[in-house]
């Protein structure tokens, strides 16, 4: 079984595991044009789905009182909107999460995921502190919503990039939505200086990058992706099994 | 029969049970102003008062899921889209705990999913698309269609995924329950009111005489209106 790492040319197409940046895209395209599905489903259904990957890593009755609070740090773009819909899927699932959200995004979606959370009192951090122990201390775990595929780190602005080189020296788990934040989506350079999570969530499917991942768990998760695009983009991924909409790698 | 809570968290499942037959609730409420009447939900339906009791599950009054509806609306800024996504997987989700499908005859087991003209009929289409993710083989009867793109969309999702949608009900119990071994009621939710009109009224005789297992969402439709003149379906 193949578990190369980076571009293979000559993979075959029934080995395929992961996606390119531009292939991502594509799928996502597809989706939304042919298949009609809008981007606020697909984001639902990314960030439900991303909840219970965490709920199954890191399981509610294993954990402390300490350990169900999770500081959610959401980036301006489609990541950090999904990272708005996995604190609120956490915080029905009964941990406690907060959030920090500190360049906002215009737009309606984010605007509206952003409300729902306020409204279910979900606090919103003002600022991040940058002495990480007050992190390790404060909260059971992190995740990273900072940056999907195809996002530079200019684009994120001063406070996400600020607290992403605050998350790197982390020392309680972080679990990083779709890919971890910083690295390149192709190559996964900067794996070596960059985020380090114990959990990659890959969403719909693995991107290159995740070749490099080292971490404890590695899930795909959001279970909506038609078989025929999966045969389209001959993409195999590990089945789901029952209902659930999150499967280990 | 054990409650189960539905995924959105603030959609109460009811389950009870007849027969042999499973009756499986699923309250999912969205809001808009033709949704709601002053139809009450009356005790028309019948409830298995042993099962209310044990599961101490809130039973919500069409007020009651009014005003949620409202809440989540305009407090909470939550879309149609939003909510009918997971009101529709979390309906799938609750079928397929409920038939799953090692215990089904077919492999894939064959599910009718019957859509009323409203919301609770786009609670079908969504549960219809999951329930193809999670192994089963849905057909649709979809025959009043609303002329708006959340309807549209779902309906283009269905058929991108290669579920059928019947030109026509068949007209014999007996035929579904050779062909289904599972129908899904998404008609009507509990705005209705009024008179049951067609093809509904004839589509809710032939459910009358299945006896195969039909998963009602929101509520059996028909339920409390006494033109249909029969408790529950």
């Amino acid at each position: 079984m193949s578990s190369a790492a980076g571009p293979d040319p000559s993979e075959a197409p029934e080995e395929r595991r992961f996606l390119s940046t531009a292939e991502a895209a594509a799928l996502e395209r597809e989706l939304l044009e042919d298949y009609r599905f809008g981007r606020q489903q697909l984001v639902e259904l990314c960030g439900h789905a991303s909840a219970v990957a965490v709920t199954k890593a890191f399981p509610l009755p294993a954990l402390s009182r300490k350990q169900r609070t999770v500081l959610v740090v959401c980036g301006p773009e489609q990541n950090g909107a999904v990272g708005l819909v996995c604190a609120r899927h956490l915080r029905v699932f009964e941990y406690e999460p907060t959030i920090f959200y500190p360049t906002r995004s215009l737009d309606l979606l984010h605007r509206d995921l952003t409300t729902q959370c306020e409204k279910m009192d979900i606090p919103f951090l003002s600022y991040l502190p940058t002495e990480v122990q007050l992190i390790n201390e404060a909260y059971g775990l992190v995740v990273d919503a900072v940056m999907g595929p195809g996002v530079e780190p200019r684009e994120v602005g001063g406070p996400c990039t600020r607290a992403l080189a605050t998350l790197k020296l982390l020392s309680i788990p972080l679990v990083s939505l779709d890919i971890p934040s910083g690295w390149d989506a192709e190559t996964g350079s900067d794996s070596e200086d960059g985020l380090r999570p114990d959990v990659l969530v890959s969403l719909a499917a693995p991107k290159r990058c995740a070749g490099r991942f080292s971490g404890r768990h590695h899930f795909v998760a959001g279970r909506f992706v038609p078989d025929d695009v999966l045969r389209k983009f001959a993409l195999r991924l590990p089945g789901y099994t029952g209902t659930d909409c999150v499967a280990a790698l | 029969m054990s409650g189960l809570r539905a995924l959105l968290g603030l959609g109460l499942l009811v389950a009870g049970s007849r027969l042999q037959r499973i009756t499986t609730q699923i309250s999912a409420c969205r809001s808009g102003p033709t949704w709601w009447g002053p139809q009450r939900l009356n005790s028309g339906v019948r409830w298995n008062s042993e099962v209310m009791a044990s599961t101490a599950v809130k039973y919500l009054s069409q007020e009651e899921a009014q005003a949620v509806d409202q809440e989540l609306f305009n407090e909470y800024q939550f879309s149609v889209d939003q909510l009918m996504e997971l009101a529709g997987l979390s309906c799938a989700t609750a079928i397929a705990k409920a038939y799953p499908p090692t215990s089904m005859s077919r492999s894939p087991p064959t599910v009718l999913v019957i859509c009323g003209p409203g919301n609770n009929g786009g609670d079908g289409l969504v549960c219809a698309r999951h329930l193809k993710l999670f192994g089963y083989q849905p057909t649709i009867y979809y025959p009043k269609r609303p002329n708006k793109p959340l309807f549209t969309a779902l309906v283009t999702q269905c058929q991108k995924m290669d579920i059928p949608f019947l030109g026509e009900m068949p007209s014999e119990p007996m035929v579904i329950d050779e062909l289904y071994e599972l129908v899904v009621d998404a008609i009507f939710g509990f705005s209705f009111k009024g008179d049951v009109r067609e093809p509904f009224h004839s589509i809710l005789r032939v459910l009358k005489g299945l006896t195969v297992p039909i998963a009602s969402i929101d509520i059996p439709s028909g339920a409390g209106t006494q033109k249909v003149g029969w408790e529950w379906v």
